[in-house]
This record gives C-alpha cells, sequence and structure tokens, in this order.
C-alpha cells in the first residue's frame, strides 16, 4: 500500500465518524490506529469539529500531510457503528486497499430508516415526553402532530442549510403557537406540558453528550465548541418559545 | 402508578430518539432500556433523597454505568447507548419555566428556576464524567498489569 493510499483509507474513515455524529477523541484514535497498524513510522492528527489534520511519516521517511473541511454534520449513529468496528478489522488483519474502499463505499450508502418512519417516531417523542411530563391524552397527541410538524420543517430549513441557531428558533415558534392555539380554542388546558414534550424532540442529545465526553478526553477545544452548540441550541428554543407566548398571549387567555 | 407509567413513557420516547438518531436495528430496544433505566432509579430513590439534583446524578451514574458496561460486551461505541439514553433526563421543563417566569417578568424566580436547571445539567455532567473516568482507569490499570504479567514471562537473559 502507497502512502497516498494510506492516507486516503485513514482520512475516508475519519471523514465519515466525524460527519456522522462520533466523539472527537474516537476519531483522532482510530485514524492513529489505522495509521500505525498500516505500516506509519509516526502519525500525528489533530481533529476539531470542522477540520481534520492528518500528518505522517511513512516508512520509507518521506512526510506526508492531508487536510478535510468538514461542511455538513448529521446524526447517523448507524455508520459510526459500522465505521468502528471496520478499523478494527483493518487493524487487526490485513486487508487490501480496494477491499477497505468497497467496504467503506457499501457503509456509506447503507440506507436510513424510511423516511415515513423517522417522522412518525420525532412525533412519537413529542408525545411521549407530553405524557412524561404529566399531560393527558388528548394534550399528548396535540404533541404528536407538532412533532411531526417540527421534523418537517427541520429537513426543510437544513435543505437550504439554515444555521442550527435559527432551526430551533422556529422549531420553537411552532411548538408554542400551535400550543397556544390549542389552548385558545379550548382543545386543552395543558399548555406547559405540550410545550416541554414537543420541544424534547430539539433536544441536543448527542451534542451534550458528546461534550462532555470530549473534555474528559482533554479535547477541550472539541468539546468546548461542541458545548457552545448544545448551549446555542437550547437559548434558540427558549427564544422561539418565548416570541408568540409573550406576543400572543394577549389574544388567549392562558 | 403515575411513577411506573412516568417510566414507560421514558422508554417510548427514548425508543423513538433511537429510530431518530438511526441506532442500528439490533440495539434499538438496549439503548431505550437505558432511558427507562434512568427514569427508574429517580423514581426509587425518590422514596429517600428528597434534593432532586442528587437523584439526578444517580440516575445518570446509573444509565452511565449502563452504557458503558453493555458497550463494553456488545463492542460498539459507548454513545450509541448513552446519548439515547440521557435524554428523558434533559431539564427541558426548568429551561421552559426559567423563560416563562422571565418573560412574566418573575425575576427572582426566573433566577431562582435558572440556578436549579444549570445545577442539574452540572449533576448529568458530573454523573457521566465520574463513571467514564473510572472506567478508563480500569481499562488501563488492566492493560498495565497485563504488560507486567506478560515482562515477567520472558526468562530474564543474564
Amino acid at each position: 500500500m502507497t502512502g497516498s493510499q494510506l492516507s486516503h483509507i485513514a482520512m475516508e474513515i475519519g471523514v465519515t465518524l466525524l460527519s456522522n455524529g462520533a466523539e472527537t477523541y474516537r476519531v483522532e484514535e482510530s485514524m492513529h490506529r489505522i495509521c500505525m497498524a498500516m505500516g506509519a513510522l509516526n502519525a500525528e492528527i489533530f481533529v476539531v469539529p470542522t477540520t481534520i489534520i492528518l500528518g505522517m511519516t511513512l516508512a520509507n521517511g518521506d512526510h506526508m500531510t492531508r487536510t478535510h473541511r468538514i461542511h455538513t454534520r448529521g446524526i447517523d449513529l448507524m455508520k459510526v457503528e459500522f465505521i468502528n468496528s471496520l478499523s478494527r478489522k483493518v487493524c487487526y488483519e490485513e486487508m487490501s486497499y480496494e477491499e477497505v474502499l468497497t467496504e467503506l463505499h457499501r457503509i456509506n450508502s447503507t440506507p436510513p430508516y424510511p423516511y415515513f418512519l423517522q417522522v412518525l417516531a420525532l412525533g412519537f417523542v413529542a408525545q411521549m415526553f407530553t405524557l412524561f411530563f404529566g399531560g393527558n391524552f388528548e394534550a399528548s397527541c396535540i404533541g404528536f402532530v407538532i412533532g411531526v410538524g417540527i421534523k418537517l420543517q427541520i429537513d426543510v430549513m437544513a435543505r437550504f442549510e439554515t444555521n442550527i441557531f435559527f432551526i430551533n428558533i422556529v422549531g420553537g415558534l411552532i411548538a408554542a403557537t400551535v400550543a397556544l392555539a390549542a389552548t385558545g380554542l379550548g382543545l386543552t388546558s395543558q399548555m406547559d406540558a405540550i410545550i416541554i414534550g414537543s420541544i424534547m424532540t430539539l433536544v441536543p442529545g448527542l451534542a451534550i453528550t458528546n461534550s462532555i465526553r470530549d473534555i474528559i478526553a482533554g479535547d477541550y477545544l472539541a468539546g468546548l465548541t461542541k458545548g457552545i452548540e448544545a448551549l446555542l441550541i437550547g437559548t434558540g428554543i427558549a427564544t422561539g418559545v418565548g416570541i408568540p407566548l409573550s406576543l400572543l398571549s394577549a389574544f388567549v387567555r392562558v | 402508578m403515575t411513577l411506573i407509567m412516568s417510566c414507560l413513557y421514558a422508554f417510548g420516547g427514548a425508543f423513538a430518539f433511537a429510530l431518530v438518531f438511526n441506532i442500528p436495528k439490533n440495539k434499538l430496544v438496549l439503548s431505550a432500556i437505558g432511558g427507562l433505566l434512568g427514569q427508574l432509579t429517580y423514581v426509587i430513590f425518590q422514596t429517600i433523597i428528597s434534593n432532586d439534583v442528587a437523584l439526578y446524578f444517580l440516575a445518570t451514574i446509573a444509565i452511565s454505568l449502563y452504557a458503558e458496561i453493555l458497550a463494553r460486551v456488545t463492542k460498539s461505541p459507548t454513545t450509541l447507548f448513552l446519548a439515547v439514553a440521557l435524554i428523558p433526563l434533559v431539564p427541558g421543563g426548568g429551561v421552559y419555566y426559567t423563560m416563562v417566569y422571565l418573560l412574566k417578568g418573575n425575576i427572582e424566580l426566573g433566577v431562582t428556576t435558572g440556578l436549579h436547571t444549570l445545577g442539574i445539567s452540572g449533576a448529568l455532567a458530573m454523573g457521566i464524567i465520574l463513571v467514564s473516568s473510572s472506567f478508563n482507569l480500569i481499562r488501563k490499570v488492566m492493560i498495565h498489569n497485563k504488560r507486567k504479567n506478560k515482562a515477567t514471562a520472558i526468562p530474564y537473559k543474564e
């Protein structure tokens, strides 16, 4: 395997991991292990949530550097899991360049769950958490509708590459407006439970978890970035919920 | 009864979130059980402890232990189980009420609720840090011991 092939494989694995929601230290560790297992003398890898820099010394003494900028990040833990087992396999077994590439291609083209199931799932999240925060069954059905609406809104806005802060403001706005309207129409009396339950669909659970785990692992820069992302999302949701609550509450008796 | 139902709701919510995170089919239920476990710990210790920051801390320790052990057993990333299980514990209600109080001009109550929410978030972070760091320590001690045993097994050449 040549140096450029080695760095290509390591970089592809790192990029797939990072852009699908793995922790930063996992990306660094996997890339380092792959480089060492495939015959590099030394490898230095620097990862932040938007960039990967890989520099290594090859067995013949040449140096090589590669960088990659990550533009879109999503959450797909299935890919993280599969790439994790692939990198384990690459380290312990002899695999050729083509074999690894076909395996990578197979993982990257694995289809996610069908779209209607994802929409239903987010509606179900809102319904369950409305019940969880003390709503009754009618309230939870309104929560379900809001959840489905928020999922569609997120996808439409993500297609136009809107920033994450604005997506969450609009999401919170939808949740509070629909809940207020339902209360105003006399469909339910549990507005608080509906709003709290349906904004749980926007909660940045993965960002919080990864930020904490990165900070423990010593990646303060990446951990802080993720932490600020989580904080921004939270502020965005609160802002979005606050706008209709303060403007529309004049028309609706709560 | 409502307490038991809340555990089931946490399970349902976590399961749906596992679908949203696109977790592989064979680990969907396993990761959702984490959500149930967190709420169950919270409910059980509620009978003894009245301070809910401590309750959140205990619940986070329970789910982190669950996630770390399961990740070692199934050889998959810890995040897979931890991110899903953590969601029912996220203080969404605290953030909402903080904002409502501040909007209504009740600054004192708003700041109190806000600090309380911050305390809960801190408890979540501390719980994860505690368990993860101890697991890392145990792993490193085990690797160290293995190396030491190997080194003594090789006959010493003089």
